[in-house]
């Protein structure tokens, strides 16, 4: 069992300081009237820990919306990798984003026997602090299993009425826990601590109607739904949930040549399976060319394929694709129509 | 028969799993009017040591990365050969280039057509316009070793006499008594004395053992159900079929998502699938 701490509210920006001066820190800070991001912080007085979501996941840390993969030399095609990791601590993030960081490990390091050395060098290179959080009416993490994550995280903070409940839980975590303030909690902190995970549980009221591992085998069974066109109809093919999505990890390749024809950067970049293009090829044939199919793609590699292979959704419940889609449709409506329909074939 | 189609992993990993090898152009042959076949050695002159139905992303300077099918057979040495159609600036770059210009190359990618399962057996080939390129390189391959083989049956269907690929060596294959060699054009055309239809109306002509025999297919995406079924009617088993999908792809290492159908990579777990694992894969046909 991890060593249990208290960081006294009052406490937190000294902590955050002196990490912040010895690494870069990324942190959710405020943005406008109502938003949050995570962001490089300069002023540990930004950081804020009262937020509910973030408009983009944290993936960007470890996968940006658009990194350099190589510069490439006109005439010798001689390539300079751009594989770079300084040392970092990601700050703040919620177990369900926590779960997603350990779903893009799986996917970027292990997934078809293939490692990502330019997600690698950023992974590794980082240090995880996680803090426990209280949902909105977007949040369905009960249903997919991420309200509790803990794994994948150096340090974990549990809200308490004093500050936080902290835990290093890896010997990087120790180490960043070491230049905090910090006391032995009391019988109280102990308490509310225990009490928070059972809390939070309660008040996730948005529920898949089905268990995860049932996901796969229901959506088979609605292969043929209408509700792939109904939702269809409603969406725009703008790509914003999967650009927000914590685990959704296509990307784009693009080459750009520099304005002396010397040198080429190549260059990755997000890309989303709800944007027309996304499976066309040489020639003009599009392989997902209508609207309907793209978004079953989406639900589907989502629900099933992912699901099926790795033995979890790729879908940490973090609400944001419900809450940001340009058209208003929710993940967990669409999910439950299907169940529905599939439960009925079967009833 | 238990078709064998193996997975293939990157040579080279770590930081320079993205990075393309740098190879040479040594020699060009324009084929039709829209097609040019590049031959390409590795400037450090190692085999690519690919297999047949394979594929590898070419690179060309300032234009980006692209999935190409290997058309040389393995038994070839020192060199490789794929096919280009000219359709996009990528391509287009690489109907321009001259020989003993640069280009990368990462790969080779994919199951690729096994070989092994056609050994003893009459192998059909059922080609459509460009998915000639990479059945050459099986073509080629049984030519190389012919005695392993039984027939060699190839269906080749081809837009118009002016895009047929390889002419002069579809005159070669027919020389051996063996070989039984027909190429479709899809109309009418002057100057064209041969088979006139789509390429499935060259089954009637097509004489095999249901158990005997082991097809492999490639062509557009609207020829395969029709082939498929004829394959049927024919009462071939569906793991003796061996089909080649075209996908949009980017890594060619199962990562960016592009050539994801159901529970598959197609750069990854195809492009070669067999009909009987594409009957349960959705989208794939």
């Amino acid at each position: 069992m991890a060593q249990k701490a208290v960081l006294d509210a009052a406490n937190l920006a000294a902590w955050l300081g002196k990490i912040r001066g010895r690494s870069s820190v990324m942190a959710p800070v405020k943005r406008g009237r109502a938003s949050f991001a995570f962001s490089w912080i300069d002023d540990a007085a930004e950081v804020r820990l009262d937020y509910v979501r973030t408009v983009l996941s944290p993936k960007q840390a470890f996968l940006p919306s658009r990194e350099p993969l190589m510069t490439v030399q006109r005439n010798s095609l001689q390539v300079s990798s751009a594989v770079a990791g300084d040392p970092f601590v990601l700050f703040g993030i919620h177990p369900c984003d926590l779960m997603a960081v350990n779903q893009l490990d799986w996917s970027m390091l292990k997934r078809n026997n293939v490692e990502d050395p330019y997600y690698r060098a950023r992974r590794q290179a980082a240090a995880i602090v996680a803090v426990d959080c209280m949902p909105d009416k977007y949040c369905f993490c009960t249903s997919v299993g991420s309200c509790s994550t803990r794994e994948g995280a150096d340090i974990f903070m549990t809200p308490v009425p004093a500050g936080y409940l902290v835990e290093a839980l890896t010997d990087r975590g120790s180490a960043l826990l070491k230049s905090a303030k910090t006391r032995g909690p009391s019988k109280d902190d102990e308490a509310a601590a225990q009490a928070f995970p059972e809390r939070k549980r309660r008040r996730t009221i948005l529920k898949i109607d089905a268990h995860a591992a049932e996901l796969p085998d229901l959506f088979d069974l609605a292969y043929s739904s209408e509700a792939w066109e109904n939702t269809a109809k409603r969406c725009y093919g703008c790509g914003t949930c999967t650009n927000v999505c914590p685990t959704c990890f296509c990307f784009d390749v693009r080459e750009l040549a520099d304005l002396t024809l010397e040198t080429a950067s190549r260059w990755r970049q997000y890309d989303s399976c709800q944007f027309a293009d996304f499976a066309l090829v040489a020639g003009g044939h599009n392989f997902r060319g209508d609207r309907p199919d793209r978004v079953r793609h989406r639900w589907f590699r989502k629900f099933v394929y992912l699901n099926r292979e790795h033995g979890q959704p790729f879908c940490v419940g973090c609400g944001r694709c419900s809450q940001q889609c340009t058209a208003g449709i929710s993940l967990v409506d669409v999910i439950n129509s299907v169940i529905a329909e599939a439960k009925e074939k079967v009833a | 028969m238990t078709a064998s189609l193996v997975r293939s992993y990157p040579k080279r990993g770590g930081d320079l799993l993205y990075a393309p090898q740098p190879a040479h152009i040594i020699r060009t042959k324009q084929l039709t009017a829209l097609e040019r076949m590049l031959e390409i050695r590795f400037a450090d002159g190692q085999d690519l040591g690919h297999r047949p139905g394979q594929f590898v992303q070419v690179s060309v300077f300032g234009y980006g990365e692209a999935p190409i099918s290997i058309c040389s057979s393995p038994a070839r040495k020192g060199s490789f050969e794929m096919t280009v159609r000219n359709m996009g600036g990528l391509t287009a770059a690489l109907h321009r280039a001259k020989e003993g210009d640069t280009i990368g190359i990462r790969g080779p990618f994919g199951t690729g057509f096994p070989m092994g399962c056609m050994q003893k057996m009459d192998c059909l080939m059922v080609a459509g316009g460009i998915g000639m390129a990479p059945l050459r390189s099986v073509i080629d391959t049984v030519l190389a070793d012919r005695d392993r083989y039984g027939r060699l049956i190839v269906l080749y269907g081809s837009r118009a006499p002016g895009d047929i690929l390889f002419t002069d060596e579809i005159e070669g294959w027919k020389a051996d008594e063996r070989n039984q060699i027909m190429v479709a054009v899809d109309r009418e055309a002057p100057g064209w004395s041969g088979h006139v239809g789509v390429v499935t109306t060259l089954f009637p002509q097509v004489k095999v053992k249901p158990d005997g025999v082991a097809a492999s297919l490639c062509g557009p995406p609207v020829m395969y159900r029709f082939v498929l079924a004829e394959l049927h009617a024919m009462r071939v088993p569906e793991n003796q079929i061996f089909l080649s999908l075209e996908r949009r792809m980017k890594c060619g290492m199962g990562k960016c998502g592009h050539c994801q159908i159901d529970g598959r990579c197609v750069c990854i777990d195809g492009p070669v699938f067999t009909a009987e694992e594409t009957r349960s894969i959705h989208e794939s046909i």
